[in-house]
């Protein structure tokens, strides 16, 4: 009969052997967003690079130009971001050198999804979206995740604060829970400033979003560049 | 100076004093007993056509195959030591799955050609790795197919150089052939005409006389991709030479 | 019957009945609930003059600001107030109670509290619960003895500092004390000093933010200055985002009728028309 037996609490941890484990992941924020117009699109990110409550800098946008009709944006463990679009240049300049042609957006992502998959098992720790034109000429998104599933998609925000911001534009552009809106295409105008509101109100909730964003607009005639400020705290 | 060939055709990697590699040019020379083989690329397609050499009543004429799909958009006609081109083929084959499966998009013909060339001059004398080739392929391709170029044809022969033609005659029968294409071949030929001209070529160089079982024809168009013409198909373009 | 009904009256103290049963809960796989965290900058300075406490305002539930604005320079007593940082229950209610025990104690001895009786109560207090109230502190005031400033970590040890930061944001807090702070400045000064320490944190930690609060305590007035600064402004909108009439379905409307008893009527007497 023990019933003076106090119940122990797993508070305390005994004492013994302790393994620890090296963890090669870290989480360092950022949010991208794409956006599928009829004849462009448009890929943002912000630049805050962040780990845990520290700022790494503010000065670090997640988009990377891959071709001139193709963006990724790219976020999660900046190590694996480094390298993934550094192997993906590789992998462009050898398909340029092999086939004699840039390869289209759908190409693009479709050899980021077998990258991506080829690490099942240990994956690339990065959300990754990837905006351009298609073959003919109109917009297009197509959206990632870790380990290779992708589609094509109309609109996406990746990252840290895309649980916030995905809501936002399903109602904007998708119209969802929306009676009797006429749907008018979205001009590109309506598209950057979309995608500045929706930044100002990331920044204002998310922590891991802020200080600035870069708005690459992918045409025919080329990628432009466009930053926009956001709050820096 | 040693002024015979016989030194220098034993290795096949050892290059002559003039500077050639004998076995490459051997394998090449294997080419010209092959039966002969045809392709004309035009603006509707592509088509190739094949002699086949069926020596004897007893042979089933289905069992000789010599154009194979390498995938939908691309087809492949070969003369010489046909048993060599199952592992061209099969690369070609690999390689046009693997960059579907990489891209998601059709591999160019020239890719293609590129691909298989690459492994042309992968032999040696020692067997150091196993699959390597023990000597030069004793083959001849010609690629057909259609990409974002439109209609190409290709050819490679054993040292690996591989050219696009407008069309090309390989085999036995390939200089009579050769000549005879260069003279019907005009830029907007069509590819009727082309179909007709490669069975009536065929026909001038063949010895046996040409019909509907001893020939094989394939096109690749946009609206069919390849397409390893029928019995009934063939009989169509031969009542008209 | 209505005594089931009825929750039976509190007992004093922390309840700890449900200890074993969440321990149990937790070993299913149950993922407990998640308390919200004032990843803070608090500092204090004392100069020439008294005491300036000074807080960020943003509250967060791990990455997501839950509060932009929340107040974390707490009433401890009319001479003394107490910036909290950690979880934001706890540095709320452990400043409400002590504050309402000086408040006894003020009453009983009829003196203005000291500084330094806040101080132990709250170190008894925080060392009873051996750290799993999680509130760091930084209590500043002026007394008899004139200004005071303690900084209180969650385990119940205490420093009596001229300056003190805690929180997520006291490294880039201090970092500015450190180099700015100087003995007897004067008051504008020293609320720049202040203003600047909080606004480093505000910058450069993620689990700060929003505003700077600030608490200036002399000897005869205390100037609790909410917001002192608007360390960010927000960003200006684009477009305008407003339905159209209608645009929310309605998917079901009904019209109930309300059951009721005549309980008591008036009858007013009205002045005969004339």
């Amino acid at each position: 009969m023990d019933i003076l037996q106090i119940n122990q609490t797993s508070d305390y941890k005994k004492a013994g052997p302790l393994q620890a484990h090296f963890n090669p992941y870290s989480y360092n924020g950022g949010t991208v967003l794409a956006i599928a117009g009829e004849n462009f699109s448009v890929i943002a990110s912000d630049t805050r690079l962040s780990e845990g409550f520290s700022i790494h800098t503010r000065e670090n946008p997640k988009t990377y130009k891959l071709t001139d009709t193709t963006v990724l944006g790219a976020c999660g463990f900046h190590g694996d971001v480094l390298t993934l679009t550094k192997v993906l240049d590789a992998r462009l300049k050898i398909y340029e050198q092999d086939h004699h042609k840039q390869m289209t957006t759908g190409a693009v992502a479709a050899m980021l999804s077998t990258m991506l998959y080829h690490r099942r098992f240990f994956p690339y720790y990065v959300y990754n979206i990837v905006a351009g034109l298609d073959d003919e000429g109109k917009g297009c998104v197509y959206s990632f995740d870790p380990v290779g599933s992708y589609e094509r998609e109309a609109y996406r925000a990746g990252g840290s604060a895309s649980a916030m911001l995905q809501p936002l534009l399903d109602n904007q552009i998708g119209f969802k829970n929306q009676q009797g809106v006429t749907r008018i295409p979205l001009s590109r105008e309506k598209a950057v400033n979309l995608v500045k509101d929706v930044f100002i109100s990331a920044a204002e909730r998310d922590i891991y979003t802020g200080d600035s964003i870069l708005i690459n607009v992918i045409t025919k005639d080329g990628v432009t560049d466009e930053r926009f400020p956001l709050r820096r705290d | 100076m040693f002024l015979t060939r016989s030194e220098y055709d034993r290795g096949v990697n050892t290059f002559s004093p003039e500077g050639r590699l004998f076995q490459v040019e051997y394998a090449i020379e294997a080419i010209k007993l092959g039966s002969t083989a045809i392709g004309i690329q035009t603006n509707e397609g592509v088509v190739l056509a094949v002699e086949k050499r069926v020596t004897s009543p007893l042979i089933e004429p289905s069992s000789i195959e010599k154009i194979l799909e390498v995938d939908n958009h691309i087809g492949c006609a070969m003369s010489g030591l046909i048993a060599d081109s199952r592992t061209l083929i099969d690369k070609a084959r690999v390689e046009a799955q693997n960059h579907w499966f990489t891209f998601n998009e059709k591999m160019s013909v020239e890719s293609v050609t590129q691909a298989v060339s690459n492994i042309a001059l992968q032999f040696g004398d020692d067997d150091a790795d196993p699959g390597v080739m023990s000597r030069p392929f004793g083959v001849a391709l010609l690629f057909a197919g259609i990409d974002d170029k439109g209609p190409q044809l290709y050819h490679i022969d054993p040292s690996g150089t591989f050219i696009q033609y407008d069309a090309k005659a390989i085999g036995s029968g390939s200089e009579g052939a050769q000549q005879a294409l260069q003279e019907v071949y005009h830029k907007s030929i069509t590819l009727k005409e082309a179909c007709k001209a490669s069975l009536t070529i065929l026909k001038q160089v063949m010895e046996e006389k040409l019909n509907s079982t001893n020939v094989e024809m394939a096109t690749v168009t946009p609206e069919k991709m390849f397409h390893v013409c029928t019995k009934e198909e063939l009989e169509e373009v031969i009542k008209d030479i | 019957m209505a005594a089931i009904l009825v929750a039976e009256p509190q007992a004093s103290g922390f309840s700890f009945e449900n200890c074993r049963r969440n321990i149990f809960l937790e070993k299913q796989g149950f993922i407990a609930p998640t308390a919200y965290k004032t990843g803070t900058t608090i500092a204090g300075i004392i100069y020439k003059d008294g005491v300036i406490l000074g807080a960020d305002t943003r509250a967060t539930e791990d990455t997501v600001v839950a509060d932009k604005n929340c107040s974390k320079i707490h009433y401890i007593a009319g001479n003394i107030y107490c910036c909290g940082a950690g979880t934001a229950a706890d540095t709320e209610m452990t400043t409400q109670m002590i504050s309402s025990q000086i408040e006894l104690h003020r009453l009983n001895t009829g003196r203005t509290p000291r500084v330094g009786t806040a101080n132990r109560l709250l170190k008894q207090m925080l060392f009873r619960y051996q750290g799993y109230i999680s509130a760091a502190l930084v209590l500043g005031g002026v007394d008899i003895t004139g200004p005071c400033l303690y900084s209180i970590h969650p385990h119940g040890s205490t420093d009596k500092l001229p300056y003190v930061t805690m929180g997520s944001g006291s490294l880039a807090a201090m970092a500015v004390f450190e180099d700015r702070w100087k003995p007897n400045m004067e008051r504008d000064d020293a609320m720049l000093l202040v203003r600047d320490a909080i606004a480093a944190g505000i910058f450069n930690d993620l689990g700060s933010g929003s505003n700077v609060d600030l608490c200036i305590i002399t000897k005869d007035k205390v100037d609790y200055l909410r917001p002192y600064d608007e360390a960010n402004i927000k960003g200006q909108r684009q477009g305008k985002y407003r339905y159209k009439r209608g645009t929310t379905a309605v998917l079901k409307s009904e019209v109930k009728k309300l059951e009721y008893e005549v309980v008591s009527s008036t009858v007013v007497a009205e002045p005969m028309e004339t």
